[in-house]
């Protein structure tokens, strides 16, 4: 047993040695930031899918395949996986990914969350007891995540690590190149409020000077109902609404009814890189959010 | 020592029950509430008060038998098959709204009055905590890694630092957000925007009320606590606002049932202990569970269940309470202590993840109505195979109930009639051993297989040398909506089977009649369609073949099938609500006749506290 044991491991490492190192993502947005700073010096695998819920993702027995043997795991932390991830951590087995390791890149670390609940109370539906972990959206945390992780492959890869310096600066200066465009697109509708079918969208709000303020759910995860949306249309009219935002995962129709009764258009969001068509990156993602934005709101 | 004069009154009353005690028909369960004594009492019962002609007469009607395939493919099948339909086409109307508001005008009008003067006297209050809080920032972050601020995080009421509300359209957007951002300055070659201070004509490219350095964050790398509280500053307030500063979790899940029944003896009816135990109101599984990391080695896991008896008599069970590893090299895990078996799929779950109200048939029949757990070590191993693969191997004593088919002296020393030996273990042969193997694969993005085999073997009380072996199959299907939301829409199919061999023995100094060999086997499957969020319909068939014996009359060993239907709702994924309809039939053996019943389940449920995350 010893012996297979030894010839196993052996096998293993060799596996592992190869050049390339191993990084698992539970989001989409997070494994195209790991791919801007990793280049061809690092394989992603992502875990979840761009259009589905990631609050409700199944802890499928490959995601433990993939978690085994990864060098580096990159989750969005802040209770945002709190339904999946742990099991699989648990099944995983891999001390590299420990919290506190080089191996692990939890992105809410050092950012400051949004809608901190003062009373922690499930009366008000599905609220995070963390703050609002919907943050990957805002392009300036999404250049404090490329960072933490440019600094983790850095430790890991400790050979390659100007390269991963040099990539992050260069995200780092398309970011700021891109936040003039996007800032200019949207500055005509600064101030302007926005209904969204779920809150997922503070932080992007914030950035780009929206009140993305009314919600088609009465409380969040918790199914619109009629008596409510009744409201949000009364609402929506008296302030002249021009835009819904909804997600791959929710609920179109009800998003189509409201707007039909209200003249606001629908418009197609996603936090998720790969979740809308020509979106295979992070700044492509944002490009189209702040295009689709912009010509709903005209 | 048991009383010579009890062992010589069962001997006499074996003979008696083999001789003149073929084929009765059920009769209403007196009042006893262990079965065993049921057992008796139905015995003297029947001696006592039947007449010779009466008992003739009994023999001469003797049971008629329905063939269950047969029943199963027709009355009930179709039916149920036909309820799911009905289900399935009300999902279409369920959406329509129903128009609301039935306030007059004027109330609305009132009523938006006072929530804009309220909404005012709000954003006055939030402009002063605005204020203040950006003066304790400002301190705060130029005092570096001084104390953290213990008041709300100021993403919210930290000012934007975007420049120029109606400057010219010349003017750069911001490309940084220090309110964001904290101590970004790191950015090499950023722009030189003051965050909080005059417009440089850039969109800030920083923002350091959003986020902090990354540098503080990563480099305190040993001995972190497992929230983000070894960053800096900023962090801080998040996690004073929600938890993370426990040792542990802790939840709390209350699950009853309203049961309504053609039977009068539910509990015989329904196989699990869990399970509706009599008609009207039960409290069978309420349940405070605790979890966390116990060091940097291991983490520990207990759940403690009380359960209120027929009647109302508080019963408490320490259901499972382990400690396993956390980061043993190659793949391996270590658990030891009181834990469910991983047999199979049912059983190491607990029932308020159950798809329904009830237990399945083969498994309260041949792993025990509380399923197979007791005090344990195992050791597990995930295979370094491309696919998911894992072997797990367990070794519990399996001594009293929970160690159902194994060393259990059954109620009041009786198992399969015979008078149980209670020893303790003589060797590794008397420890239960069970070993599994799962594997799983992904056939494509939304759909995922997972099968396993499992064994368990160990010897019984019902005899010096008497073994059992119980081998089990599993096999778990599950789709799910590339735009799940909530977890919803899904499909999941889970098939189970199971085999038992059970050696039973003649009992103390070979005290039984007969020593004879059982094979019992038994099967469920079971669909689940979860058609919108928090709507899950289920179907499931259950068989189970429990070999005739003409010595031993006990009741649990009649071969029975059932159909069940339910319908859940899940407001939230705290609480549930579930409508559950069961047809059962019992096929007539040596002592018992046929017979079938119908019953209802209201099932519902709560959890407090947090909620641990689901296996898969």
């Amino acid at each position: 047993m010893k012996k297979i044991l030894l010839i196993l491991s052996i096998v293993l490492g060799a596996f592992s040695a190869q050049a390339k190192i191993n990084v698992v993502a539970t989001l989409s947005d997070l494994g195209s930031l790991a791919r801007e700073i990793g280049g061809d010096n690092v394989s992603v695998t992502v875990l979840a899918k761009p259009t589905e819920d990631p609050h409700f993702v199944d802890a499928r027995p490959s995601f433990v395949v993939a978690l085994r043997s990864t060098d580096v795991l990159i989750d969005g932390g802040a209770e945002l996986e709190l339904g999946w991830l742990p099991p699989l951590l648990q099944n995983a087995r891999n001390a590299k990914l420990d919290i506190g390791k080089p191996g692990r890149v939890q992105a809410s670390q050092g950012v400051r969350l949004m809608n901190v609940p003062a009373n922690v109370t499930r009366a008000a539906g599905d609220v995070h007891a963390l703050g609002n972990p919907h943050f990957g959206v805002d392009p300036i945390i999404a250049k404090a995540i490329a960072q933490h992780i440019a600094q983790s492959f850095s430790a890991i890869d400790p050979a390659n690590a100007a390269a991963y310096d040099a990539n992050y600066k260069k995200f780092e200066a398309a970011i700021n190149a891109k936040l003039q465009q996007w800032g200019a697109a949207l500055l005509p509708f600064k101030g302007q409020h926005i209904a969204a079918y779920h809150d997922s969208w503070p932080y992007f709000g914030h950035r780009f000077g929206l009140e993305i303020d009314i919600f088609l759910e009465p409380k969040p995860g918790i199914p619109p109902s009629p008596s409510h949306l009744a409201e949000v249309i009364a609402q929506m009219k008296a302030q002249k609404i021009k835009a819904i935002i909804v997600e791959p995962y929710h609920d179109r129709k009800i998003a189509e009814r409201v707007a039909s009764a209200t003249g606001a258009k629908v418009v197609d969001f996603a936090q998720y890189p790969g979740a809308l068509p020509g979106t295979d990156n992070y700044i492509k993602l944002i490009d189209t959010l702040v295009s689709r934005l912009a010509a709903a709101l005209k | 020592m048991r009383p010579i004069r009890r062992r010589f009154s069962r001997n006499v009353f074996n003979l008696l029950s083999h001789q003149f005690l073929l084929r009765f028909r059920n009769t209403p369960r007196p009042r006893f509430t262990n079965a065993s004594r049921v057992r008796d009492g139905l015995r003297i019962h029947f001696l006592r008060r039947d007449s010779p002609r009466a008992l003739i007469a009994r023999i001469l009607i003797g049971g008629t038998f329905a063939d269950t395939i047969n029943f199963l493919m027709t009355k009930f099948f179709f039916k149920t098959l036909v309820a799911m339909l009905l289900i399935a086409s009300r999902e279409g109307w369920a959406q329509t709204p129903t128009p609301a508001a039935s306030a007059t005008a004027s109330d609305v009008a009132a009523l938006r009055e006072q929530v804009q003067a309220l909404t005012e006297t709000v954003k006055a209050l939030q402009q002063q905590v605005k204020d203040q809080q950006a003066t304790l920032e400002k301190a705060n972050i130029t005092g570096n890694q001084g104390p953290q601020n213990e008041g709300t995080p100021s993403v919210a009421s930290a000012p934007l630092p975007t420049p120029l509300p109606g400057a010219s359209a010349q003017e750069s957007f911001p490309t940084t957000d220090s309110s964001v951002v904290a101590n970004a300055p790191t950015a090499p070659g950023a722009p030189a925007v003051n965050a909080n201070g005059t417009p440089t004509g850039q969109f800030p490219t920083t923002d350091e009320s959003v986020v902090a350095t990354p540098a503080g964050a990563i480099s305190s790398a040993t001995g972190a606590p497992p929230t983000e509280t070894s960053t800096r500053s900023l962090t801080q307030p998040i996690t004073i606002a929600g938890g993370g500063k426990n040792y542990m979790n802790i939840s709390f899940d209350g699950m009853f049932a309203l049961a309504g029944s053609s039977a009068r003896d539910l509990s015989h009816i329904e196989v699990g202990d869990h399970d509706p135990q009599q008609r009207g109101f039960n409290a069978r599984n309420i349940e405070l569970a605790f979890d966390g990391a116990v060091d940097p080695y291991f983490e520990g896991f207990a759940n403690i269940v009380f359960k209120l008896d027929n009647d109302n008599e508080t019963e408490v069970e320490v259901e499972e309470a382990f400690m396993q590893t956390t980061n043993l090299p190659f793949g391996l895990q270590l658990k030891g202590g009181q834990f469910f078996a991983a047999f199979g799929r049912l059983n190491p779950m607990h029932p308020h993840v159950w798809d329904f109200a009830d237990d399945a048939l083969v498994h309260g029949r041949l792993l025990g109505p509380d399923g197979l757990r007791g005090v344990a070590a195992q050791v597990s191993w995930t295979l370094p195979t491309p696919w998911y693969s894992q072997l797990i191997l367990a070794s519990q004593n399996g001594r009293g109930s929970t160690g159902f088919s194994f060393r259990n002296p059954g109620d009041n020393g009786i198992f399969f009639s015979r008078e149980t030996t209670d020893r303790e273990a003589r060797g590794l042969q008397d420890f239960v051993w069970i070993p599994r193997w799962e594997n799983s694969v992904d056939l494509s993005p939304t759909q995922v297989v997972l099968a396993g085999v499992s064994g368990a073997f160990g010897s019984n009380e019902t005899g010096a040398n008497a073994r059992t072996q119980i081998y089990g199959g599993d096999l778990f299907y599950k789709w799910k909506s590339a735009h799940a939301e909530g977890g919803f829409p899904f499909v999941k199919w889970q098939t189970e089977m199971m085999y038992r061999r059970f050696e039973a023995g003649r009992g103390v100094d070979e005290s039984f009649p007969v020593a004879e060999t059982f094979h019992d086997w038994g099967l469920y499957s079971q669909v689940l369609w979860g058609f919108r969020k928090g709507w899950v319909a289920g179907l499931r068939g259950d068989y189970l073949h429990m070999q005739n014996s003409r010595f031993t009359d006990d009741q649990d060993r009649q071969s029975r099938s059932r159909v069940s239907a339910n319908l859940s709702w899940y407001p939230t994924e705290f609480s549930k609500l579930r409508l559950q309809y069961n047809h059962d039939f019992l096929e007539s053996n040596f002592f018992l006749a046929d017979r079938e019943v119908d019953s209802v389940f209201l099932q519902f449920e709560f959890i407090l506290g947090a909620h641990g995350a689901h296996k898969f």
